[in-house]
């Protein structure tokens, strides 16, 4: 009776292969995740029993259609599936690669807890990427141009989504940023072994073919004014992200050898990237990691990767308190990570100017246990406690107005979600919610473009 | 008793849901005949103690004395009234004429005057008026206080006139009278003939001849008199709709009422006389005022005085049988029915009629044969034809000959000649009188599809555009995937589960489909829905184009038409039609794309004027299209076109002269093509459809012949689609459905409905056009936009951007925290998502005032306990471990749990499993008598929420070996439960079933399980009356079974109107006292239970939240077996591995929402339930959300409970009503019961008659009690009984149980029984042939699940219907013999009637086939057939010849005899007859011997 198609969540296990294993992958910078191969990409997929309350679409933050588009590739039908995984997601293999499905998604999925939920991520990535490979690019050809300019500024996942869905409805859409690829974070935060930089690229080269103009290497407010860009656009969004380091002003950060986990990642990043020389390297040496969010664990990862010799985690709470992604977590444990729980840093101490160690106490209620402080000896640390907002100065003399954290106001209302004081500027992302997941910042930034387009009439 | 003045359904008409449309009446009837046209007193006399012995086919008000009427219809008694004319100084001439009219006492003068001066303009002269002679006392309060004056008119006609021409005249002049007098709603004229003269009113038949003081009269003398008794719904029905009318008396119910009345409207114009100048005269032909039966006395009257046709011949017209798929028909038969369907399509639903005009007396039946009728002639040529045998008591020796009106059949007599003629003889006479199948062969075109069709494939619109048009259209991604595609992949609509959790159309927050507005019709109590899967050769889609000319005066022109076989056309088809060129089919293409800024009512006139342009300038195909849509046009929709159209010709005379075809983007599923066609297209060109399937599939490389393939199965699909809707409003054919507007409108303007729909029932008033127009803008611009994609959807499963959900994941996951935790802050989480959501249901608009109690003054939660049930779930559906479950948690509670139909575990009787309520449902799944016995409340279904007018669905891969047991079938094989109850074809049946569920088990309730529509509270005081406790209006927002998506979502109306209405009805009445109210579908919070109490509910069902608290997520993947929480699921593993219900998790939820429930009261200052229900002041309406929902009039709902204040509104009686004593039952019991204790073997003998009804089931109940299932098996009782049994005699029988009957017997015989023997033969006086002779009615057998029946005789329809076990033998059956058996051995000795075992997926049967006639007679798609004489057969061969020798030995049938005598000769007559998937080799094994 169980042999038909309908219990194959029973029938095929779930499997998510990785290249190599945790001690052997860190040699290279690779991705760790194998690509699905066809076969079981059609496989992984014929485990979806396509309910009728379908947990992952709900529990996904751009709600997307995701039962659909595993039909539809299980049918073959992957140009479809590509088409409609874009009518939700402007980055569906960005998503698919980093989203830590394990609480969204897939943690909501009907078999997660007693089958294995379905590989949501993976069948994401899969659609895109392969019908990238054969070819496959969304359709435009339908557009017609509505003679109206936006300017985005930012070109992360904010950015990318609002200019996605500006392009599609016929606005002109000129993307800005001061680095000189775009992405933000998903180029220069997130590491490779994480998201490959091609992703990136082919997807910079879909954009600009679906239209959308990129003025990299152009920072506003200093290469180009905010007033300029009102006189010159119908709208502005703005999607610049929340880069300010929390570091909780842990003496000794002032000593060399310590950085934030973002100066950290970015450098490795550019470095890999060739837009500089050298990145801060921890080869061989005993590094220290404070914090135990994504980011945090990003860094763990690459600095194991740059054959540190070893590499110490160090969060305050315990195992299971842990905000990020399970996923990252159980990576960057199989890969050689050192965790200490319920260790509060207390200071960095350092010779000569350079850090030589963390005193560290150990936590039990929040209150630090008498007697048991010690010092970790260390040759550098990254902090990586999170992130706040960056206001730019030239906000208020915009009229955008910030909240008393830094972050944007912006309408939370269904009619023009995301609109800043100023009506002709909009935000979203991290610097209007505050630092969360790409997916979050993408589905702003979509919401975002859909306000612009009713504030600029298009399509009344 | 209580206050309720008399004229409280009046005030309900006028400010409650009560509409007297929605009466109607069952009854039992009769007519007895001199054949030789002696005329007696005798006949008269035998005549009432007939419909006496009829009376439990009738019903009594609340005043005990007042009957819903009864009435008696006499060839003219001429020598009495020319006796009492002598008596009373009334001049009467050679020829005269006399009618009985009813007029109202305060307008008695003037009306007399007024009809006088009437007369004379006429031939005919004025002689006198006489009072009707009456006795008062012989009538209840309730008749009495709508007692008519009772006169009687005598005029004398001129000597030369021929009685054809008088009694048209009379005609026309009652007529002209009615017409003069309409404002009086007392006047009726019962009849005014020189042929016949009726008797009738609000009376039972025991004193009607106390109540007509003329029928005791010894002169009162007649040769032909037909009689009639009414069960009707209310209890104040009215002196003018007791029946016999003039000609006929009718026992059912016409479905397709409304279309037919459309039709007449529409045709009436084309009758004339040569006695009146202007037929507009005596319009309207039809009353549309009075009842169905009342109207097809109108219709048969037209036919007979204006078209000059027979009697017989116009009911046949009328009432035609199955011919459409009735292969081995007659051809001239055939065309005679064929050419008159053109142009009359039937008068459908359940009949029996009795009529007469004073010569001949005819009887005759549906063609479905769902009313009884059995006759007799005595040797002294009386024929006596009624709803039953044994109404005439008569010396079995004295009999002639006996017979049984089968389906579709006729049988009259015509006095004048002294003849009786039969179904054959009738037919002869009809297919003669005009060259009929010449005239089609001439003018009769069909246009026929080719055997494989490549032209015409392409999309006809610009496949670059599909999106553009699926935007227009409002086709979301799921409606093209998971309706469109899988109707073309599969050939048959998709299946779903769970039911509907979506809001109304006029309550959401979406752009829905127009379609999506209407609620289909079902069937439910009074008629009953049609098995169109097995009984499909009542059905037919025939599709007629053409003008019509007079269609009343037979020539050959009206057989010009062009013919196809469904209305769904293909391309090919649509493109024939529109080449057609000559006069009378040309057609005119009727743009529907109007300006935007245009107001849609301008656009429906300018295209109504344009079609009657068209009609004016010749054209007869009326093309409506919206399909050449353009930028700054709307499409308008394509049904509001249709219906305005359809409506606009038909109040202006011209609506038979022209067929609406449409070309249309909007109809895509069943629904919206049933919907078109109701309200008046003739066919449908779905282009779009088509399109979506080329765009779909043309992805895939689908080569020409597959695309040819994958569109015609998405015709097919939608073709059974069709057939589903039509059956399950009981309806068989197109042509009766279409104009028939069986629908219910929900949200809809009364401008709109005037327009469009007209006469639709719209309760809640709603949407007009202009938003009708601008969310069609609001499309239109998303269409022309290209960067909008194509939306998801969202209306089947959720989805974020969709339709809102009741049940989603927020709710759903909430629940399961809740339940499993057991903490009130889980429990309120869950409960704001759900009592906090957007309005999405109609108690949504409604909150609690406040005017709060201390909570401690509120009855306890113990108390509120019982009022909770869970909602039927089978065991099949559910796994038994979430189905025991469910019971253990409910019997803890002190509330109960429903078994559902699939049967339940005997092990769980006596045990805290066992469910208190047992269900029966249509498939008698395991319906036994210890089954019965374990209840306490046994619940019929007559039709569940998700699927109103469909049987439960339980798929093949959920059949196991455990559950294949309980309901006695095959393991791996589907089971899907008839539409009907084959008991049940009206109120009377019902009431019958609840009798012998009384009888077998005298302690339960009875509840009867109904599904809100229109109308059901005039059913449920039709069930009050038919003897049920207890009534379930469920809402189409339940259902947990698997459904047809269709079903699920456009079915069934919401609870909160049905709830109210039947309230309101039953307050009304006087009858809701006596039965407990429960209300059922999507109940989640302890707030929709006190709404559902102030609406008027006793008693609450919990289907979908109780099966959440087990673990189901809400998959609604019920239907796959893989539901991955082991709770709607049969596989091993997941039940093992993955259920984690415990009675706990259920016990959580339901103390949850009684706690609530508590709350509640507290907040609106009531103490307990009784105090709050009907107490609608309690609430307080909410604004709306939405510019739809503030056009929302909830006054329907809320304005009937005001004339009830203060009055007791709750069920009063706990105690089960009986209505089931009986002195020979208690006779029985003394003489038995202690045989049975002392394990006795004994016997006994008794006389019967047939109001001896289900005899022996109390002692089944009784024995099942004490010996369970088993039964009294090793010491055996034996009942002798002579005489005619009653109904349903030896229903539930028992193993041990041995009835044998010298005489005969009624309908359901055996029926349920599960072990014992049935022997019935007839008296050995009687001198008939005994394989010709009936000796049992029809159903017998329904639903056995064992024992064995021996009769020497033939049974009527259906023989062995659902047999799971049962042997029988017998002589002859009729039509659809062994339907769905399971299981079991039928032998037939002789003829069989048509559709032999179709559905028959288990068991085996045996025909004896003398004419060779079976090959043609059997259903082929389920059943083989076989050959005994080979020598792999020996097996079957002695098996059989053992059956006879048995059989032989019980009755000592000399047929049976003859056949063991000459075995082998006989041998090679016989067939062997199994289900297609069974293996010869395999069957003998599960062969069970007679014992």
């Amino acid at each position: 009776m169980s042999d038909d198609k309908h219990f194959n969540f029973l029938n095929v296990p779930r499997e998510v292969q990785k290249t190599q294993t945790g001690p052997k992958r860190i040699a290279n910078f690779r991705e760790v995740y194998k690509p699905l191969k066809e076969i079981e990409a059609s496989q992984q997929a014929s485990r979806c029993i396509d309910c009728g309350n379908p947990y992952c679409e709900w529990k996904c933050p751009v709600h997307n259609h995701i039962p659909a588009w595993i039909k539809l590739l299980q049918k073959g039908r992957l140009f479809e599936a590509a088409e409609l995984s874009h009518q939700t997601n402007s980055l569906p293999e960005v998503c698919g690669r980093i989203c830590p499905q394990d609480r969204l998604c897939e943690g909501a999925c009907t078999m997660n807890n007693d089958f294995g939920a379905v590989t949501i991520g993976s069948i994401e990535k899969y659609i895109t990427d392969t019908a990238f490979e054969l070819g496959w690019m969304p359709d435009v050809s339908g557009i017609k141009k509505v003679n109206k300019r936006v300017a985005v500024i930012g070109s992360g996942p904010a950015g990318l989504g609002c200019a996605d869905i500006l392009v599609r409805n016929g606005v002109a859409v000129d993307v800005y940023d001061k680095s000189p690829e775009i992405g933000g974070l998903l180029t220069f935060g997130i590491p490779n072994f994480k998201l490959e930089k091609e992703v990136i690229e082919k997807r910079r080269k879909v954009f600009k073919h679906m239209g959308i103009k990129f003025k990299l290497n152009t920072e506003v407010g200093k290469d180009i004014l905010l007033p300029e860009l009102l006189e010159k656009y119908d709208a502005i969004f703005l999607g610049m992200g929340t880069y300010t380091a929390i570091t909780g002003d842990l003496p000794g950060l002032d000593l060399k050898n310590v950085h934030t986990g973002l100066d950290y990642l970015v450098s490795v990043n550019r470095f890999q990237l060739h837009y500089q020389d050298s990145a801060i390297d921890t080869k061989n040496e005993r590094v220290v990691v404070l914090g135990a969010g994504d980011t945090a664990m990003d860094c763990n990862r690459t600095a194991l990767r740059q054959g540190a010799e070893k590499v110490t985690c160090i969060h305050r709470g315990a195992m299971n308190s842990l905000r990020g992604s399970n996923r990252d977590f159980m990576n960057a444990q199989d890969e050689g990570t050192h965790f200490m729980w319920r260790l509060q840093a207390l200071e960095l101490v350092g010779k000569h100017g350079k850090v030589t160690g963390v005193r560290v106490g150990e936590l039990k209620n929040s209150e630090i246990i008498q007697g048991s402080e010690k010092v970790i000896p260390v040759d550098r640390v990254i902090v990586s406690f999170g992130f706040a907002p960056s206001p730019a100065p030239w906000f208020v003399e915009n009229n955008i107005g910030i909240t008393k954290n830094g972050l944007i106001q912006a309408q939370s209302s269904r009619r023009l979600r995301g609109q800043t004081a100023n009506e002709q500027i909009f935000a979203g992302g991290d610097m209007v919610r505050g630092s969360d997941l790409v997916v979050t910042a993408v589905f702003d930034g979509r919401n975002a473009a859909e306000s612009i387009l009713k504030y600029l009439e298009v399509g009344d | 008793m209580h206050s309720t003045p008399p004229n409280a359904l009046d005030q309900l008409a006028k400010h409650g849901l009560y509409d007297p449309q929605h009466e109607t009446d069952n009854c039992g009837f009769g007519m007895m005949v001199n054949v030789d046209d002696k005329p007696s007193h005798e006949l008269v006399q035998r005549s009432i103690e007939a419909l006496i012995r009829l009376e439990h086919r009738g019903a009594v008000a609340a005043d005990g004395k007042s009957g819903d009427g009864c009435g008696l219809l006499l060839r003219m008694p001429e020598v009495f009234f020319r006796s009492i004319a002598k008596q009373e100084n009334i001049s009467l001439f050679e020829h005269f004429a006399t009618g009985i009219m009813f007029i109202h006492p305060d307008k008695l003068k003037a009306s007399q005057q007024l009809i006088e001066s009437l007369l004379t303009d006429t031939p005919f002269e004025f002689s006198a008026w006489r009072t009707v002679p009456t006795d008062a006392n012989a009538i209840g309060q309730y008749a009495h206080n709508s007692l008519p004056a009772i006169v009687q008119l005598f005029v004398n006609l001129p000597k030369a006139m021929p009685t054809a021409e008088a009694e048209t005249r009379l005609y026309i002049l009652r007529r002209q009278i009615e017409k003069a007098l309409v404002d009086d709603p007392a006047f009726f004229i019962p009849s005014f003939s020189t042929q016949t003269i009726c008797y009738k009113g609000l009376v039972t038949p025991e004193h009607i001849a106390d109540f007509y003081l003329d029928l005791k009269n010894p002169e009162m003398a007649s040769s032909i008199c037909v009689f009639h008794q009414r069960f009707s719904t209310n209890t104040l029905p009215q002196w003018r709709l007791a029946q016999p009318f003039r000609y006929i008396a009718h026992n059912g119910e016409i479905n397709t009422l409304r279309g037919n009345l459309n039709w007449a409207q529409a045709r009436e114009k084309q009758f004339s006389s040569e006695f009146l100048n202007n037929i507009e005269e005596i319009l309207p032909i039809v009353n549309a005022e009075g009842s169905d039966s009342q109207s097809l006395d109108n219709m048969v009257e037209a036919l007979v005085r204006l078209a000059d046709m027979p009697l017989y011949k116009a009911v046949r017209i009328l009432i035609p049988p199955a011919w459409q798929n009735i292969k081995q028909m007659d051809s001239k038969l055939r065309a005679f029915y064929h050419y008159h369907a053109i142009h009359q399509e039937s008068w459908d639903g359940p009949a029996g009629l009795v009529m007469t005009d004073g010569r001949y007396a005819v009887c005759t039946l549906d063609r479905n044969g769902l009313r009884p009728a059995r006759w007799i002639l005595t040797k002294e040529n009386h024929l006596i034809v009624a709803s039953e045998i044994g109404v005439y008591d008569c010396d079995p020796s004295n009999i002639a000959a006996k017979g049984r009106i089968g389906s579709g059949e006729m049988l009259a007599v015509d006095v004048k000649k002294g003849e009786i003629l039969s179904s054959t003889d009738i037919n002869d006479r009809l297919k003669t009188q005009q060259p009929y199948r010449k005239w089609l062969n001439e003018h009769l075109r069909s246009i026929k599809s080719r055997l494989t069709d490549y032209r015409f494939l392409e999309s006809t619109i610009d496949p670059d555009k599909i999106d553009i048009y699926k935007k227009m259209f409002n086709i979301t991604n799921e409606e093209n995937e998971k309706v469109i595609s899988v109707l073309a992949k599969q050939g048959k609509e998709a299946i779903g589960s769970m039911g509907d959790d979506c809001p109304l159309a006029i309550l959401s927050h979406k752009i829905r489909p127009l379609y999506d507005y209407f609620r289909q019709y079902f069937a439910q109590v009074t008629n009953p829905p049609i098995d169109s899967l097995r009984e499909s050769l009542v059905m037919s889609l025939e599709t007629y184009f053409g003008q019509e000319e007079n269609c009343y005066s037979e020539s050959a022109i009206d057989a010009r038409a062009t013919m196809v076989s469904s209305p769904v056309l293909s391309c090919s088809k649509f493109d024939a039609v529109l080449n057609l060129e000559e006069d009378g089919f040309r057609h005119e293409y009727i743009d529907l794309n109007y300006p935007e800024s245009m107001p849609w009512q301008t656009s429906l006139k300018k295209i109504t004027d344009k079609a009657v342009r068209a009609i004016k300038s010749g054209k007869a195909i009326l093309l409506l299209s919206d399909k050449n849509i353009r930028k700054g046009c709307l499409p308008v929709h394509a049904l509001l076109a249709t219906g305005a159209v359809h409506q606009h010709l038909l109040s202006i005379g011209l609506r038979a002269k022209a067929n609406i075809l449409l070309e249309t983007a909007t109809a895509r599923d069943p629904h919206h093509f049933a919907a078109l066609i109701a309200f008046g297209a003739t066919a449908i060109f779905p282009y779009l459809a088509y399109a979506c399937i080329n765009h779909r599939f043309n992805m895939t490389n689908a080569s020409s012949g597959k695309l040819y393939t994958l569109r015609k199965q998405y015709r097919t699909g939608i073709n059974v689609g069709l057939f589903k809707v039509l059956s399950k409003m009981g309806i068989s054919t197109i042509a009766s459905y279409r104009a028939s507007q069986l629908y219910e409108a929900i949200g809809l303007n009364p401008e709109v409905i005037n327009l469009c729909f007209t006469g639709t029932t719209s309760r809640l008033k709603g949407i007009g056009f202009k938003t009708l127009q601008a969310e069609q803008s609001q499309l239109a611009k998303l269409a022309w936009r290209a960067s909008q994609p194509i939306e998801q959807g969202g209306r089947l499963q959720y989805s974020f951007t969709g339709e809102y959900h009741a049940y989603n994941p927020d709710v759903v996951t909430a629940l399961l925290r809740a339940t499993k935790t057991g903490k009130q802050k889980d429990y309120d989480e869950y409960k704001a998502f759900v009592n906090q959501r957007p309005i999405a249901m109609l108690r949504d608009m409604f909150g609690l005032v406040s005017k709060p109690i201390a909570l401690e003054q509120v009855e306890a939660v113990e108390k509120i306990y019982p009022r909770f049930d869970s909602a039927a779930m089978s065991l099949g559906a559910l796994s038994p471990e979430a189905h025991e479950a469910l019971a253990v948690a409910m019997n803890r509670l002190g509330a109960r749990s429903n078994s559902g139909e699939g049967g339940e575990n005997p092990l769980r009787y006596k045990t805290e499993a066992n469910s208190k309520i047992k269900q029966v449902a249509s498939g008698r799944f395991g319906v036994t008598a210890a089954y019965l016995v374990s209840a306490q409340i046994i619940q019929i279904k007559m039709a569940q929420g998700a699927k109103p007018g469909e049987g439960g669905q339980l798929p093949g891969h959920k059949v196991d070996e455990f559950i294949a047991g309980l309901r006695y079938s095959r393991p791996g094989i589907a089971l899907i439960s008839p539409p009907p109850h084959h008991d049940i074809y009206s109120i009377e049946d019902l009431a019958q079933l609840i009798y012998d569920l009384k009888q077998v088990n005298e302690h339960a309730r009875i509840a009867v399980k109904l599904v809100s529509k229109p109308g059901v509270g005039t059913i449920a005081a039709g069930v009050a009356k038919a003897g049920a406790d207890m009534i379930t209006i469920s809402g189409h927002d339940g259902g947990t079974g698997a459904s047809p998506l269709t079903s699920t979502n456009n079915a069934g109306g919401p609870w909160e109107l049905g709830l109210s209405e039947a309230h309101q009805v039953l307050m009304a009445n006087g009858l809701r006292n006596r039965i407990c109210l429960q209300a059922d579908g999507g109940l989640k919070t302890g707030l929709d239970v006190v709404k559902a109490a102030i609406l008027g509910a006793d008693s609450f069902g919990f289907g979908t939240a109780p099966m959440i608290a087990e673990g189901c997520k809400y998959l609604r993947v019920c239907h796959l077996n893989n539901c991955a929480t082991g709770v709607a699921t049969q596989d091993e593993t997941l039940r093992k591995n993955n259920f984690i219900g415990t009675p706990e998790r259920v016990t959580n939820y339901f103390q949850f929402v009684a706690i609530e429930v508590r709350e509640c009261l507290a907040q609106i200052g009531a103490k307990n339930i009784n105090d709050v229900i009907g107490r609608v002041d309690l609430l307080e309406k909410l604004p709306a959300q939405s510019p739809k929902q503030s056009l929302i009039d909830l006054s329907a709902i809320i304005d009937g409970y005001a004339q009830f204040n203060g009055e007791i509104q709750h069920c009063t009686n706990n105690a089960p009503f009986d209505n089931a004593s009986s002195v020979l039952m208690k006779q029985i019991l003394n003489d038995v019961i202690p045989c049975v204790t002392d394990n006795k073997t004994a016997e006994f003998s008794y006389p019967l008659k047939n109001t001896d009804r289900s005899i022996a089931a109390r002692l089944a109940g009784r024995i099942a009690t004490l010996k369970g299932l088993a039964g009294i098996q090793q010491h055996p009782i034996t009942l002798q009984f002579t005489g005619v049994a009653g109904q349903s005699f030896g229903v539930w029988n028992l193993a041990g149980m041995h009835l044998r009957l010298e005489g005969e017997a009624n309908d359901y015989v055996g029926k349920g029984m599960n072990g014992g023997k049935i022997t019935i033969y007839p008296s050995p006086e009687q001198d008939l042939p005994s394989n010709e002779t009936p000796i049992m009615g029809n159903a017998c057998l329904y639903g056995a699940t064992g024992g064995e029946v021996f009769a020497a005789g033939k049974a009527g329809e259906r023989f062995a219907v659902r047999n799971s076990g049962a042997i029988a033998v017998l002589e002859g059956v009729g039509d659809h013999c062994c339907e769905y058996m399971t299981d079991g051995t039928v032998l037939v000795l002789g003829e069989t009637g048509r559709n032999f075992g179709a559905g028959m997926t288990g068991g085996l049967a045996y025909v004896l086939d003398m004419n060779r006639e079976f090959v043609d007679r059997f259903n082929t798609e389920s059943v083989l057939i076989d050959r005994l004489q080979a020598q792999n057969m020996e097996a079957y061969s002695n098996h059989l010849q053992s059956l006879i020798e048995t059989y032989v030995e019980q009755t000592h049938s000399s047929w049976g005899q003859e056949i063991l005598d000459d075995y082998y000769h006989y041998l090679s007559y016989f067939w062997l007859v199994r289900p297609i998937a069974s293996r010869i080799d395999e069957l003998i094994q599960n062969i069970k011997e007679p014992l």
